[in-house]
């Protein structure tokens, strides 16, 4: 059969033919619309710089949110664990939603259960459901531990996570010793990063308690000493395995607290399991005993930093995600004096070949005025490698960025950064905003490109803006968390996603004599 | 089909207003369940794309599901906008009807609207909030409908939602307004949400037979359409049972006549045309419809020769919602694919019924959901492809069994004749792409493997 008889034509080609546009002129009978003018009237309103006054002073509704809630974070953080279940106490839409979430992002399946609460348990109390749910999940998913996390549902009504798990274990449905890790995460307050933390903590501490090893911190292991790292809400696969070769590259032993790449990255061998990868349940409890703890996501990682630093009583470095060359120096420095190590001569050759990119990309990266919306962490990584190349963050939107750390906040870190630079005097960084604010500030104070999540697509497309994809989540563009972005090399890939974007935006809105072969 | 008796049917109905035996399946604790009420009804609704949906509660409900449904829009886009009132912790002890207050005169102030849905959430249900009371106030004061869909996550499964959304438009919009005097009134269609454009494709055939659409309920509607969707003459319920009990409500008081069908295949989509024209009882129609359909069936069953060649006996695993599940095999059948497993977890006996009635023997019913149970169906049934949704694309995916996208986010058109030309292709394009060779051959240096041919 020819190729032509099979052209299938998807949704962005077909209703382009003239009779379906022709059919949808004819329905417009129907809307009774506005006229032509006065719909233009009001976009233009939209965009003008009274409208943006009245947009900032929103206070009750929120209009393109850009943030997720805290069990989504929970769900991705079990899965960061050997053979574990992540288990969503609520009715069941949540579950479906951060498996939908997920699997979209990082276009994998995602293995989570829900307790499917209904009217009965709103009334009653959820403990029948949590009960049967485990004794279902645990026969038909086999998992080697449980995670559970609460739901706004859960926690409004007020269940008792630990008295349900209890319970469960009298009646027999589970045994006293298979492990139930759990953590309380209300949707109306916090994120998917506060979510993270609170099942990580949760995970790391009950692992921890029930094995009744006590720490002797830095005395490492039998196995000799160890680091342990944690990456935090990460949605690259990709930097998981650029940090694991910076710690191969440094010859020292480590353990990742939390590794969601093998589940999110796993190959088509012709045969799905449920769990690949993920931190060992018995490396935990040994985690204590390790050198020091490095963790890469500060703002992020709060409750699960209180905790090893004071219980597990461990030497504690807390970055930012380590993004371009300055970060990933940060990085490597910290690794150095956690282990004691040298920076390998692999590395410092790495750096320099990035350099050199960067060197090469220059004229086209300076003074180009950035959009930026992320979490936190990425965001204080993102305005780093922006200052460094002189790029110049002009709006900076962190939906979730009412956070802090060693007291102090996100916010007041990001605006020391950015004062430090020449480049970073123009930029105001907005906390608790939408992506509704962004597009205000996107239109009457133009930049050159948009940083962020597949969410930011409309506003960016409204203003004209390209976007570069960075964070989480990235629903329309494909492959692009297996490409890692922190490190030298993460640095290198983000500097070509940036610069190509640019080049490919001077070629479409450029012909004839500055249709240029070279640049 | 065989008649049901009424009793049976009423008591059968997942969409009857009073369910009286067997109601929508309840969830089981411990699987992977599908969506939730507040899911069923935000998704029944927001094809209305004029209007403005927000949804009262905490951040997740709207933040983890906004703007990712493949429902089409041919104008206004406000429907895509995520609207929420991002309830926190001190609004749960105090209450968040002031918030929702609030909420509702921006979004009117600002952008508009025709009119706006309001979405109760598990949280707003659990403090009690007086959403009713709030939307009136609100309603009475701006002058523009302010409709509350009570149905929060935990009252039960999507399809009960899509039911209490169909509850919503009978109570508040259906009745309200009046058609042009020279709107020529026709077939209101029920449970069609313009995935992928599929209503544009609908819409057109029957412009062709001379029927007129008087409500979409709701892919690709305008609120105000909807207002006079009780002028039409007949109704169809597009293979959505959910919204029966609205069909069956909008013939008890305005004395509407409705039937239930589907445009995927040819066949089903013959029998629908056929139905709108008998009920409207007009026998010019009639001819009208049996001259289009006749030319359609036989223009595609010209060009659908070579696919039919090419499709014939191989065998598919088809897990989908209830409410597709029966109306695909239809399709699949006309294209000479066996159907050889079928997943019924969100079926009603009825549609259970319906998938027997066209399914041979051999095929295994998937009561619950789970990828291991799918996946073991397809290998013991040695089928070829899978067609299911987003959620076990990647399963498959990791199984290298060839698949097809029949839910939400499918970017194809599937319904009425080109529709399934248009299936007919994408089923040998998904079985022909050489990706799965190059699957099935393990690594050249490993042993035994079977030569890898491009």
């Amino acid at each position: 059969m020819s190729r032509d008889e099979l052209n299938i034509k998807d949704n962005t080609s077909l209703f382009k033919e003239e009779r379906y546009v022709q059919q949808r002129e004819n329905k417009k009978q129907f809307e009774a619309p506005c006229s032509e003018q006065e719909t233009a009237e009001a976009l233009a309103y939209s965009k003008s710089a009274e409208y943006m006054e009245k947009n900032f002073s929103r206070q009750n509704v929120v209009i393109n949110p850009h943030k997720a809630c805290q069990p989504l974070g929970s769900v991705m953080a079990a899965l960061g664990f050997e053979k574990t279940l992540p288990f969503v106490h609520g009715s069941q839409g949540c579950n479906a939603y951060f498996r939908s979430h997920l699997s979209r992002h990082f276009k994998e399946p995602t293995p989570s259960v829900s307790t499917s609460m209904t009217e009965d348990a709103a009334v009653f109390g959820g403990m029948n459901n949590l009960i049967d749910g485990l004794e279902n999940s645990v026969a038909l998913y086999k998992p080697e531990m449980v995670a559970i996390c609460t739901t706004c549902m859960a926690e409004v009504i007020g269940d008792d996570l630990n008295s349900f798990i209890g319970n469960a274990r009298i009646k027999g449905v589970i045994s006293e010793e298979y492990p139930v890790a759990y953590c309380n995460t209300p949707s109306f307050v916090g994120s998917h990063i506060t979510g993270y933390d609170a099942m990580i903590k949760g995970i790391l501490s009950y692992l921890y308690t029930r094995s009744g090893i006590e720490s002797k911190p830095g005395s490492g292991e039998e196995s000799g000493e160890k680091l342990n790292v944690m990456l935090g809400f990460e949605p690259y696969t990709g930097n998981f395995a650029e940090l694991r070769k910076i710690l191969g590259a440094f010859d020292t032993k480590y353990t990742i607290l939390g590794d969601h790449s093998g589940n999110y990255d796993s190959p088509a061998t012709g045969e799905y399991e449920y769990y690949y990868g993920g931190t060992k349940l018995a490396d935990v409890p040994q985690a204590a005993n390790a050198l020091a703890t490095l963790s890469l996501q500060k703002y992020t990682l709060k409750k699960t930093q209180e905790y090893i630093s004071g219980t597990w009583n461990q030497k504690l470095a807390a970055l930012s995600t380590p993004l371009g060359i300055k970060g990933t120096d940060t990085l490597l420095a910290t690794i150095s004096e956690l282990t004691g190590l040298p920076v390998p001569a692999m590395l410092t050759e790495e750096r320099g070949r990035v350099v050199d990119a960067l060197m090469d990309s220059h004229p086209y990266l300076h003074g180009k005025r950035v959009a930026l919306v992320g979490d936190p962490d990425l965001l204080i990584g993102l305005i780093g490698f922006c200052l460094e190349t002189g790029m110049e963050p002009v709006h900076i939107i962190c939906s979730n960025g009412d956070v802090d750390f060693n007291e102090v906040k996100f916010k007041d870190e990001a605006e020391a950064l950015l004062a430090a630079s020449p480049y970073g005097t123009e930029a105001t960084v907005h906390v608790g905003k939408d992506l509704w604010h962004m597009r205000s500030l996107l239109l009457n104070d133009k930049v050159d490109l948009a940083i962020g999540s597949s969410h930011l697509k409309f506003a960016a497309k409204d203003a004209e803006v390209p976007l570069v994809r960075v964070g989480f989540p990235i629903f329309d563009r494909h492959h692009m968390h297996r490409y890692p972005i922190i490190g030298y090399q993460g640095t290198l890939n983000l500097l070509s996603l940036i610069v190509n974007t640019i080049l490919q935006q001077l070629d479409d809105h450029n012909s004839g004599f500055n249709f240029e072969l070279v640049r | 089909m065989d008649p049901l008796r009424q009793d049976e049917f009423d008591s059968q109905a997942c969409g009857s207003i009073a369910p009286k035996a067997k109601p929508c399946p309840r969830p089981k604790p411990g699987e992977a369940a599908g969506g939730c009420s507040f899911d069923g009804a935000q998704i029944t609704l927001l094809p209305i794309m004029d209007a403005a949906h927000l949804v009262h509660g905490p951040i997740a409900c709207a933040g983890n599901s906004w703007e990712s449904r493949g429902t089409l829009s041919s104008g206004p886009s406000l429907s895509q906008y995520g609207f929420a009132t991002d309830l926190t912790d001190s609004d749960i002890i105090f209450g968040g009807e002031k918030k929702l207050k609030d909420s509702i005169d921006y979004i009117a102030g600002r952008f508009a609207p025709p009119a706006i849905f309001v979405y109760s959430t598990c949280v707003t249900a659990l403090i009690g909030e007086d959403m009713d009371a709030v939307c009136k106030e609100a309603a009475d004061r701006l002058g523009i409908p302010v409709i509350p869909v009570n149905s929060p996550g935990f009252v039960g499964s999507k399809n009960l939602g899509n039911r209490l959304a169909g509850d919503a438009l009978l109570q508040y919009v259906i009745g309200t307004g009046e058609p042009e005097p020279e709107t020529d009134l026709g077939v209101n269609l029920i449970g069609e949400y313009n995935i992928a454009g599929e209503m544009w494709d609908i819409e057109k055939l029957m412009n062709s037979a001379g029927i007129a659409v008087t409500s979409r309920i709701t892919g690709d509607a305008r609120y105000k359409e909807i207002t006079w969707a009780h002028r039409a003459r007949v109704n169809m319920v597009v293979c959505s049972r959910a919204l029966l009990g609205l069909a069956k409500e909008m013939e008890s008081r305005y004395g509407i006549p409705y039937f239930e069908g589907s445009f995927y295949g040819a066949k089903e989509t013959t029998y629908s045309l056929r139905q709108m024209a008998y009920l409207m009882n007009d026998r010019e129609m009639e001819r009208r419809v049996d001259r289009l359909t006749e030319r359609e069936e036989a223009r595609l069953s010209q060009e659908l020769r070579p696919y039919r060649k090419l499709l014939r006996g191989k065998r598919a695993v088809l897990y989908t919602g209830g409410v597709k599940s029966w109306s695909v095999i239809s399709a699949l059948k006309e294209l000479g694919v066996q159907v050889v497993g079928v997943g019924t977890n969100k079926s009603t006996e009825d549609d259970v019924r319906r998938i027997a009635d066209r399914v041979g023997d051999d095929t295994e019913y998937i009561p619950e959901g789970g990828a291991s149970r799918i996946i073991k169906t397809v290998r013991e049934r040695k089928a070829d492809i899978m067609i299911a949704g987003g959620r076990n694309m990647y399963v498959a995916m990791k199984e290298q069994i060839p698949f097809i996208d029949i839910n939400q986010e499918r970017h194809k058109a599937y319904a009425g004749y080109e529709g399934l030309l248009r299936l007919a292709k994408e089923l040998t394009y998904s079985l022909a792409n050489p990706i799965w060779k190059l699957a099935a051959s393990p690594a050249p240096w490993d042993k035994e493997a079977p030569p890898y041919d491009r």
